[in-house]
């Protein structure tokens, strides 16, 4: 009886019951991906209370945290390939530099560029504030957690380079040491590729904005100041701009504030086109509401009376 | 148009509602009045953009690439309603020989102007008795002969930067774009603040004068109105209903 029910008039909940099984297989069968721990490593080093004493006597942390290799780009690569084939004889932590290198034996290209750029320059000379591989490639600086570009939560994501440049670009006081004195962040939210770029959604044509790095370079990034950089004078900067605006001439590149505001020295006409224009939108939105405010104190008063 | 070629009176004698615009007039508003609004809700989260519901309306509408393609469709729109407008006027003066006289600014409309405000404070017992255009309508119809100009012109900049500074200073990008915006602020809280307020709140039209799109006025609202144009056309005095 109830078997000739169901086919006969709930035939769909079979299919239906199919459809959630399938669906909850695929819900619920979310297996984390492991990291490849070859030689085991991660049994001491996944310990968080694992320390160690460096040759200078320095009591460092030797815990690593096992889900940010997970996640990581690396995670199928053994720790030893990066570690050297035999780890505890290494007697000092990495620094900027030689963490640099080490990435570098594997991404020769990209060493090679960030050692002429200006980031690997100042790391070079013992700057620790510069920005060396994993403090762009990794949310939290740490190599273990660096991510593929193309992961939309990787901070060297298209939509999240700016946020990333950000975190260092964005502190005056830091920034102040180079002489680097534009709020560069924020001009560039407020900018056509800024807003494009936090507006447009996870797709390929609206992700082809510029960002910092198309304009400055990534890693063989140079200072604005160094003339070999792609936006040092407007004939640079307008070759810069013709990569993605065909024909863009010298003219087109003129018209860009160089993340300053518009001042008397910076595009007066732009300066002076904010003053009247703001000017004439406070005055005539001032007389039309003290029009509007008299005219419905009116409407009011006339209908309180036409009440009374 | 001038009032004199059109309308009849005898015709009017006994019709309740009076033409007042022509199906031109009609159609201009009303692409006017749409292109303008879809304008402005693809402008704003362009102009906003850091706000979260910019974020979540432009999510609705597909993408920043399909609220642009929108907002030029629509700039489009509204610069062919203009082109309609001119077409119209120059036809109408030029070939047709009439006279578009009501809507010329003149020191009468300076005048009641203030005999509005001294009405709105009470420092006058009657509202002033306006012709075939009040100072509002003027000031709303010679606005757009500055502002859609500052619109089309500094909104094709940005659309063909490239192109503009092939023969303009390379300054006239971040010139449109001061220009855009405020410009654009201008006109939507001129349109909610006033031009709104007046045609929907004022007495006897809530919840809205349908007459820009009917083409129509009732006979009692165009006697309360636009007194001297009733008159002129009706050959009544404009008073002898008004109690209606």
């Amino acid at each position: 009886m109830i078997a000739r029910k169901i086919t006969k008039r709930k035939w769909w909940i079979l299919p239906a019951g199919l459809l959630v099984l399938i669906g909850l297989f695929f819900v619920l069968n979310k297996s984390p991906a492991y990291a490849l721990d070859e030689s085991g490593c991660l049994q001491c080093h996944g310990n968080a209370g694992l320390t160690g004493t460096d040759n200078v006597g320095q009591k460092v942390s030797l815990y690593v945290d096992q889900q940010s290799i997970d996640t990581g780009a690396h995670r199928y690569i053994d720790c030893v390939a990066c570690h050297s084939a035999k780890p505890h004889d290494a007697g000092t932590s990495l620094t900027k530099e030689s963490m640099t290198q080490l990435c570098g034996s594997c991404h020769q290209y990209e060493e090679k560029q960030y050692v002429q750029s200006i980031h690997g320059q100042q790391v070079a000379q013992g700057d620790g504030a510069a920005a060396s591989c994993v403090d762009c490639h990794s949310s939290d600086g740490n190599p273990h957690s660096v991510m593929r570009t193309l992961e939309y939560t990787a901070p060297t994501y298209k939509k999240n380079i700016a946020a990333t440049c950000a975190a260092c670009h964005a502190q005056e006081d830091l920034m102040a040491n180079y002489g680097i004195v534009e709020k560069v962040y924020e001009s560039y939210m407020r900018s056509f590729h800024g807003k494009a770029l936090s507006l447009g959604m996870y797709r390929p044509t609206e992700l082809d904005k510029a960002t910092c790095t198309n304009c400055h370079g990534a890693h063989d990034i140079k200072a604005v100041t160094d003339p070999s950089s792609p936006v040092a004078g407007l004939d640079n900067l307008s070759k810069t701009c013709e990569s993605c605006h065909p024909g863009a001439g010298v003219q087109f590149a003129a018209g860009f504030l160089g993340h300053k505001e518009a001042s008397p020295q910076n595009i007066p006409a732009a300066h002076y086109t904010e003053i009247i224009f703001s000017t004439l939108l406070i005055t005539v939105v001032a007389f039309g509401v003290i029009i509007m405010l008299l005219a419905f104190r009116k409407f009011v008063a006339m209908r309180w009376k036409e009440k009374a | 148009m001038s009032t004199a070629e059109r309308a009849i009176p005898s015709e009017l004698a006994h019709e309740e509602s009076i033409p007042r615009f022509d199906i031109h007039q009609r159609i201009q508003h009303l692409f006017l009045m749409l292109s303008f609004a879809v304008l402005v809700v693809t402008g704003m989260p362009l102009k906003f953009a850091e706000s979260g519901i910019s974020k979540w309306w432009i999510g609705v509408l597909g993408g920043v690439e399909p609220t642009r393609l929108i907002h030029r469709g629509a700039a489009w729109v509204m610069i062919a309603t203009c082109v309609y407008h001119l077409a119209y006027l120059i036809y109408n003066v030029v070939v047709q020989k009439k006279k578009f006289t009501d809507m010329i600014p003149t020191k009468r409309d300076v005048i009641l102007f203030f005999d509005e405000i001294a009405y709105f404070v009470g420092l006058r017992k009657e509202k002033p008795r306006y012709g075939r255009y009040n100072w509002r309508e003027k000031f709303d119809y010679f606005a757009m002969f500055w502002g859609i100009p500052v619109m089309a012109l500094s909104g094709l900049v940005m659309m063909f930067p490239v192109f503009a500074t092939k023969y303009l200073p390379g300054w006239v990008v971040p010139v449109a774009l001061i220009a855009h915006s405020d410009e654009a602020m201008l006109a939507l809280t001129w349109i909610v603040i006033v031009h709104i307020f007046f045609n929907h709140f004022s007495p006897g039209t809530f919840p809205m004068n349908t007459s820009i799109f009917t083409g129509k006025l009732s006979r009692g609202r165009y006697m309360t109105e636009h007194p001297v144009e009733y008159e002129k056309i009706t050959g009544q005095p404009a008073e002898a209903r008004e109690s209606k």
